[in-house]
């Protein structure tokens, strides 16, 4: 066991170290375009490795308490961080840009900052579980929120990313559910009746002009879209970890809701997410709009997972720490 | 249809006006997670007085008046929640489903500018025609093809699941208003190895008499607390019998935190404990029975329980009795306060002459007894609302393709995820990615 305690303590520090040369990878790349291929990669690998630090500190500690390890609040701090490492590799592996981590590193890089070197050594270990908390939704429940959290929290800073960069821009936003653009642009509807009226052979004559690249999506694009996909994770998973907690009360103490601080600033936060996502299909709100409402979400999103705590004791409580 | 009601329907459907119920609920949310719920009226007394105010309005009369201290079962609040049911209805009837028709219509394209007019278009040789459809089949895009035009599509999907989502909050908040008007709450304290009825009923709707049997009774064969080693509580069990109006016993099941008790739709859930009383022994008088009363330190620290007993006939002389928990431990105090002995259940002590046999602490199990006919509807609900937020995520794509001469136009478009689509576009017309 003592073996274990020392990797772990080795484990959180390059843990640490990893993220914060990744972070520091991704800006040097971002200020010096020319050195991009490589710094950007190094930046990549060097989350990739943290990601599995995360991961394997997070299962030492599950093979040293015999239970998964979300009990306290140095965990669950890991566990959120190892989810927002995964969700930026997503978002770069998905995408193929390079540019979120930029943005997106110190998010991780903080968390685990504070978990490592500013939590207290007797809030780092792990506590025996109380018997409210001992099931098998604990471990449904609890990281499938902490997951949501992830994904919220990058999407949440590439929304405010897209606002700086954009600033000062006209902005013209793409990407929502109905996947019509409401503030008229190239992206026109096609016509229906074109399918009947109109011969084509007459149409060969005069040759439209041809296109051998398609049109460049810009930085603000990108970051807008990328942001509106990590929020559009995030928001079923959060949806998914709120249920499988209301189940959970339900089986427990049989209530499915009961209005409980945590319970209801998940809820707050779904419905603020809940908004953005139709703020980006409602006409003349688009643009800025939704951004902000996301940047919003982000202060959301940490009073749920932890102003709570400043709240009220009970089951959702990880303590004090200050 | 009438004017007035056409009028009342498209403000229901409106999107803004959902968005402004959204955030509505969200910062009206806040004030019950601010403002403690459910105090006595004292307590808001003595935390918002009336001088000086706090932020200079929040008085405890306010606080009543508004409702703050019920935030969540306030007219306003609930009628709030109606608005969203009645906004979430209307627009799917009015808005999603004629949306939805007008999807999985399809068509080719006619003319290139058409295809060029597109979010994303490019131009291929023609001679890559047959290229193309193989990589787009093998993206899992579905494929209509005639001699010169193409039309591809995938995650239809994507624009159904909107739908899910809408239908099945509305089928939450119906099993929710089920639940309060048909279901039942009740709560019992019962010491191990009594009898009771259910009588004490917090909560009850309208229609749910039917589902908590008046003539059940509970036995309360043991309880008893699992300690640690390190003496922490570990788990509460109660082994509970149901026993029909003649005493028969109908379901016999040891409960404990989040293991209940099922039986014909009413829960019993291990929902809290006591210590209710002390059995013992002077000498070798029968075995007496004194109950324990908690008694809360005014420091706030750990809960004990005690009593006080007699050592004299006459009532005179006295000791005191402290439990710290269900562990075994005894403590017995003079009534000067000085400790006299600490001992174990089952042992035997000398005080004021007289032999003292501890025979039993007795705990008492706090059930909570819960029927809810909205559950199933509630849980129906939960998982259509599952599957239809990650069906939500799908991005539904559309390509099309027109050959003219020796020329390929390819043009496509896509709802939510316009980076990847690029991206995937790309790739199957290899074209170099120009992102960055």
């Amino acid at each position: 066991m003592v073996s274990l305690t020392a990797l772990q303590q080795w484990l959180d520090n390059t843990s640490f170290a990893l993220l914060f040369a990744a972070m520091l990878f991704y800006w040097v790349g971002g200020a010096f375009p020319q050195g991009w291929q490589w710094l950007g990669l190094l930046g990549r690998s060097g989350t990739i490795i943290a990601n599995l630090t995360l991961a394997t500190l997070l299962l030492a500690r599950w093979l040293e308490a015999g239970y998964f390890p979300l009990s306290n609040l140095y965990e669950s701090l890991l566990f959120v961080a190892w989810s927002v490492t995964l969700f930026q590799l997503l978002a770069e592996g998905l995408t193929q840009s390079k540019i979120v981590g930029i943005f997106t590193s110190p998010l991780a890089t903080g968390i685990v900052a504070f978990a490592a070197l500013k939590l207290p050594e007797a809030m780092q270990k792990a506590e025996p579980l109380v018997p409210a908390l001992k099931s098998n939704w604990l471990m449904m429940h609890v990281s499938v929120m902490l997951l949501s959290y992830g994904a919220l929290m990058l999407g949440s800073v590439l929304a405010l990313a897209f606002l700086v960069v954009t600033w000062g821009q006209e902005v013209q936003l793409r990407g929502n559910s109905l996947g019509i653009s409401l503030n008229g642009s190239r992206q026109q509807p096609i016509q229906v009746r074109e399918m009947n009226g109109g011969s084509s052979n007459t149409l060969l004559l005069t040759r439209p002009p041809v296109t051998p690249t398609p049109r460049q999506l810009t930085l603000g694009e990108i970051l807008d879209n990328i942001s509106y996909r990590m929020i559009g994770l995030g928001f079923p998973l959060l949806t998914i970890g709120i249920i499988a907690g209301g189940v959970w009360a339900n089986e427990a103490w049989g209530s499915y809701w009961s209005w409980d601080p945590k319970e209801t600033w998940s809820l707050i936060t779904w419905l603020v997410f809940a908004a953005y996502l139709h703020m980006r299909i409602t006409k003349g709100w688009q643009g800025r709009k939704p951004a902000i409402l996301a940047t919003v979400g982000l202060g959301v999103v940490w009073t749920c997972y932890l102003g709570v705590n400043f709240l009220g004791k009970g089951l959702h409580s990880y303590g004090w720490f200050l | 249809m009438r004017a007035w009601q056409r009028e009342v329907v498209s403000l229901l459907a409106n999107l803004k006006f959902a968005i402004a119920l959204l955030l509505l609920i969200a910062i009206f949310s806040i004030l019950g997670t601010v403002i403690e719920q459910g105090q006595t009226v004292e307590f808001y007394k003595a935390n918002y007085p009336l001088q000086p105010a706090l932020f200079g309005f929040l008085t405890y009369e306010r606080i009543l008046a508004w409702g703050l201290d019920r935030v969540y079962s306030t007219w306003w609040f609930l009628t709030l929640l109606l608005l969203f049911g009645a906004s979430l209805i209307s627009c799917t009837i009015y808005r999603q489903i004629p949306l939805l028709k007008v999807a999985r219509r399809w068509f080719f394209v006619q003319k290139p500018q058409t295809i060029l007019k597109l979010p994303y278009a490019v131009t291929v040789p023609a001679s890559r025609w047959s290229e193309v459809m193989g990589a787009l089949e093998k993206r899992g895009y579905r494929l209509w093809q005639t001699d010169n035009q193409f039309y591809a599509s995938k995650g239809l999907v994507g624009r159904l699941g909107p739908i899910v989502v809408h239908a099945s909050i509305v089928l939450i908040l119906i099993g929710a208003i089920g639940g309060a008007l048909g279901g039942v709450t009740a709560q019992a304290m019962i010491p191990s190895g009594e009898t009771a009825a259910v009588t004490n009923i917090t909560q009850a709707g309208m229609f749910s008499k039917r589902w908590l049997p008046q003539d059940w009774r509970i036995r309360v064969n043991r309880f008893w607390i699992a300690y640690s080693e390190k003496g922490k509580i570990e788990q509460f069990y109660s082994d509970l019998s149901i026993l029909d109006r003649e005493g028969k016993e109908l379901d016999r099941q040891t409960i404990s935190v989040n293991h209940p008790l099922r039986f014909r739709g009413v829960t019993f859930y291990q929902a809290s404990w006591d210590i209710s009383k002390l059995r013992f022994q002077f000498n070798r008088s029968p075995i007496l029975e004194l109950p324990l009363s908690p008694l809360e330190a005014a420091s706030g620290g750990q809960k004990v329980w005690g009593t006080w007993l007699p050592t004299k006939p006459d009532l005179s002389e006295g000791i005191s009795v402290i439990v710290p928990d269900l562990q075994g431990t005894v403590l017995i105090f003079a009534p000067q306060g000085e400790l006299l002995h600490t001992t174990r259940v089952g042992e035997t002590v000398e005080v004021n002459g007289i032999k003292l046999k501890l025979v039993e602490v007795v705990g008492a199990t706090g059930l909570q007894i819960k029927a809810d006919p909205g559950v199933p509807i509630v849980y129906t609900g939960f998982a259509l609302l599952m599957v239809g937020v990650v069906m939500s995520y799908i991005s539904y794509s559309q390509v099309w393709g027109l050959c003219q001469g020796d020329i390929l136009y390819v043009g496509g478009k896509t709802n939510r995820a316009h980076v990847a689509f690029h991206q995937e576009l790309n790739s199957i017309l290899a074209v170099p990615s120009n992102i960055e």
